[in-house]
Parts: structure tokens; sequence; C-alpha cells
């Protein structure tokens, strides 16, 4: 029983986390049908800003989440109004910014190892405390992270079907003309979309700094796992995106419970594989829509 | 309302509006005829600015607007209900409509347009929740003018209505296009086919190889059946 706790409680937390660092990732690819490779420097972003809110500027713990989202978000634009926007909409600009993406994530990276250096930072927990069911160590901060993605989750995908701008990202994502024809400025859009994604890179990345631990390489892990989830959910879907996100996290927990934690990496991607090769758009894809 | 001077556009390097003017006067609906492939669609995408242009003016009110970009263009109220329909196929009926009165002034307003296009295809409050790419051509087309008329149009921009539909099809949307243009809005009208613009043009240019060989008032025009024939065959 204590096992089958332990695994679901895991593989929650994971999936929580995949779920926030994936939807990012989503959004944009439905929006603007670019891979950010530099999503994980934004979850770094987010945890560094946070580190040194607590650390440097002595502030409460708590007031590192909005800093930190907030300065996610503004690396996040600056970004895209400095390097990507110059090439949207030029020929071959998607791999011209898919490389531009991994450009700006390793100057990130290596920013951070410049200024904080290799060591491994620490962060006071958002809320201490924990207590043992069926001898499972159940921290706050652990249920904490499962909540918040849950709300961001929820609300993320309600922007998208309810609201004038959140609906804009859609209809952009459908048919770029036609939106222009609606009104829609796409360059506003767009940056709305990259804004909200890094914001929650960043929320992400404060987030599990404060739960883990924080390093300028600390991004990658959660990055890679993020792009099998949306990849597996389907590109630009989020409904696929949550489903493949607590599905990839229980998956990987229960294997790494019952089976061995060498195991959760191979059924993973092994899963990838089978899915992909059933099912190549995807959990929840739809097919390939027109492109810029 | 509308005024087009000397416009040059085309795409990529190949010009194939080679300097064409046109007037839309208030409440008047105009209609660029000509066949397949001699830039119709071309002009209505370089009017709503899909389509830069390479010389030229497109002025609305006095205004020039040929400078700015498609959105801001369509928030002038040049609204462009274009070939193909151009759906949101993975959107709702509801929400292609809602996504009509995207620009502020008309969201503000768009329970109201809401009603307004339920009263002129009923379908379509029936099944607002389908998602579009379901539809069929003709519904796609209703949907289509009815997500235009979203908008706080002060021209409409019509390419070809009745592509690829059905006659009985083709009558409805004409009708539904005469409910407009009696409603006082100017229409700008592609069309190839000289037919359905009886009882609706008030005035018709032919457009040939990029150029408008002729403009005339649209009784004048239509009745003369050895000019149609020379020039649609």
């Amino acid at each position: 029983m204590s096992e089958f706790i332990q695994s679901a409680y895991s593989g929650v937390l994971y999936g929580s986390v995949y779920g926030l660092m994936a939807l990012g990732l989503t959004v944009i690819w439905g929006a603007m049908r670019l891979l950010n490779l530099a999503h994980g420097s934004l979850y770094l972003v987010g945890g560094y800003v946070g580190w040194t809110v607590v650390n440097r500027l002595s502030m409460p713990v708590e007031a590192a989440v909005p800093v930190s989202i907030a300065g996610a978000a503004i690396a996040g634009l600056l970004m895209y109004g400095f390097f990507l926007r110059p090439l949207v909409g030029r020929p071959g600009w998607d791999s011209a910014t898919l490389i531009t993406t991994v450009g700006v994530g390793i100057a990130l990276e290596a920013g951070a190892l410049l200024v904080y250096g290799p060591q491994v930072k620490d962060f006071p927990s958002l809320i201490s405390g924990s207590f043992i069911y069926e001898k499972v160590l159940i921290t706050y901060q652990g249920l904490l992270v499962m909540a918040v993605a849950a709300v961001c989750l929820l609300s993320v995908s309600t922007y998208m079907r309810m609201s004038r701008r959140g609906m804009a990202i859609r209809a952009v994502s459908q048919d770029v003309d036609a939106a222009k024809l609606m009104g829609i400025p796409i360059d506003t859009t767009f940056a709305i979309v990259i804004a909200l994604s890094a914001g929650l890179a960043g929320l992400a990345g404060v987030l599990l700094s404060s739960t883990f631990y924080l390093s300028p390489t600390s991004g990658f892990t959660p990055m890679i796992l993020a792009v099998v989830v949306t990849i597996l959910g389907g590109l630009g879907s989020i409904k696929g995106t949550v489903v493949a996100a607590y599905s990839i996290g229980l998956i990987e927990s229960f294997v790494n419970v019952y089976a061995g934690p060498s195991w959760g990496l191979p059924v993973l991607f092994g899963t990838m594989i089978v899915v992909l090769t059933l099912r190549p758009n995807g959990l929840f894809g739809v097919g390939e829509v027109r492109r810029l | 309302m509308l005024e087009v001077r000397d416009l040059v556009a085309g795409y990529g390097g190949s010009e194939v509006l080679h300097g064409v003017s046109l007037r839309l006067g208030d409440g008047e609906c105009v209609a660029v005829l000509g066949p397949n492939g001699h830039g119709k669609t071309t002009f209505l995408r370089a009017v709503s600015g899909l389509v830069p242009l390479a010389a030229g003016t497109v002025e609305l009110d006095g205004e020039p607007i040929s400078d700015r970009r498609p959105d801001e263009i369509a928030a002038a109220g040049v609204v462009h209900i274009p070939q193909g329909d151009m759906l949101f196929p993975e959107m709702t009926v509801l929400e292609n409509l809602v996504m009509g009165a995207y620009v502020k002034r008309a969201w503000r307003e768009r329970q109201r347009k809401l009603d307004r296009a339920y009263e002129l295809f009923p379908w379509l409050s029936k099944r607002k929740d389908q998602l579009a790419r379901s539809l069929s051509g003709g519904e796609r087309r209703m949907l289509a003018i009815a997500r235009g008329l979203m908008a706080d149009a002060r021209v409409l921009l019509i390419d070809e209505p009745s592509l690829g539909l059905a006659p009985v099809t083709t009558e409805q949307i004409y009708a539904s296009i005469r409910g407009i243009k009696e409603s006082g809005l100017p229409i700008l009208l592609a069309d190839e086919n000289a037919n359905h613009l009886q009882g609706l043009a008030d005035r018709v240019y032919l457009l040939e190889t990029g150029m408008f060989v002729r403009e005339a008032p649209a009784d004048r025009l239509l009745a003369d059946e050895a000019l149609l024939a020379a020039y649609l065959g």
C-alpha cells in the first residue's frame, strides 16, 4: 500500500512539474509553430531571480514567486523583441528561430554560471512542514506545487477558451491570415504568448528550486521532459499536454518504485515511441495546419 | 467612401495588378467582374493589406490606409470575407463568430451582433457548438459571411461568394448579400458570373489580366451580352 501511495504522490508531483513546463512550450508551438529551446533557461531565470530575491535582497520567499514570474516573462519578451521578431515570417524562419532559441538558452545558462557560479544553490521552501501517511513522507511544499500547477493549467485553458485575447491566440494558431482579417494584431498576440509561456517557466523554476535545488544546468532535464510531454500530448494541444504530463509523471514514478529507477527513462521513451507510431500527431494532436 | 488609386500588386516579383483604380461610394455595391486568374482575389487582398502594394494608394473616407497592417485596416472598418472562407477550423461556430467581433468596439456589442447573425442564418444558433471544420461547403460560406458581419464594418469586401456551391445555396447566399446591401453597408464584390450581379451591383468594373478594361453602371454593362461574352467567354 505504501509503495502505491509513494508512486501516486511522486507521480502527481512530477506530472504537475511537467505540466507547468510543457504548458508553456505548447502554447508557443500552438500560436507560433516555434519550438522554444530556451524554455529551460527561462526556468533558470525564474530560479535565480527567486534565489536573488531571497538571499541577496533578504525578502521573504513568498515575494520571490511574483518577481520570478515577472523576471522570466521579461527575459522571454526581450528574447522575442531582439532575436525572434526580426526573423518571424522570413523565408526559413522556423529553423532560424529554433537555432536562435538554442543560442539564447546557452547564453542564459552561461550567464548564470558566470554570475552565480557552478555551486548548487539552496532555497528555503515556500511552506515548510510535512506529514507521514502510510509510511510515505508528504511535504506541504509538494502539495503546494500540485495545487499551483492545477490552478495554472485550469486558468490557462480557461483563458484560451473564454477571453478575447486567449481566443485570438488560438485563432492565430489556426489561420494567421484569417486572424489578421479579424483585426487581430499578430505581433502583440505573439508577445502575449511569449510572456505567458516564459512566466510559466519562471514559476516552475522558482517552485522547483525551492522544492529541490538550483544549479546552472538544472533547467535542462525539466525542459527535455517537457518536450517529450508536449510531443506526446500533441503539439499545441493544451488538453493533450495535461493528459500527457500526468501520464508521464505517473508512469515514471510507478516504474521507478516497482521496477527500479533505472527503468524510468527507458519505459518513458518506449511509451513515447509506441504512442507516436500509433498516433504520429500525439494523443490529441490535430493534423498540421497552415503555417505563417 | 473607399478610393483605390493606381494600385500595383503581385506575389514575389510577378506583378498581377498593373495600376487599377476604383471608387466605392456610400451605400453602393460595386462589383469587380472577371474570369478566374485575372486578379480579383489579389485586388481584394491588396485592399485589405494581405498582399503588399508595389505602388498606388487606398483611402477610406479620405484617410490613407494602404500603409497600415492588415489588422489595422480591418480595425478601421474594411472587413474582408475571403475566398475559401478561411474559418478557424478547430473552433466552434460560436467562437468563429465571436472572433469576427475581435476589435474592441465590436466586442462590447458582440451579444447584439450575435443575435443579428442568428437572425440572418437561424441554423447558426442551433449548431453554435459544432466545430467549423465539420460544416458543409454552403454552411461554411454562410458562417464566413456571418463572421464578417460581426465586425463594425464600414466597407465589406466579399470574394466570390458562390465559388464551389450548389445553385440552391448560391441563391441563398446572394439573397443574404442583397439584404446586407439594403442595410446600407457599401459592398465591394468580386465575381466571375455576371448573372449573380443582376439587381445587386450598382456599378461593375471589368477586370482583365490585371487591368480594369471597362467601368459602367451595372444595368448597362450586364445587358451588353456581346461584351460579356467577349470578356468572360
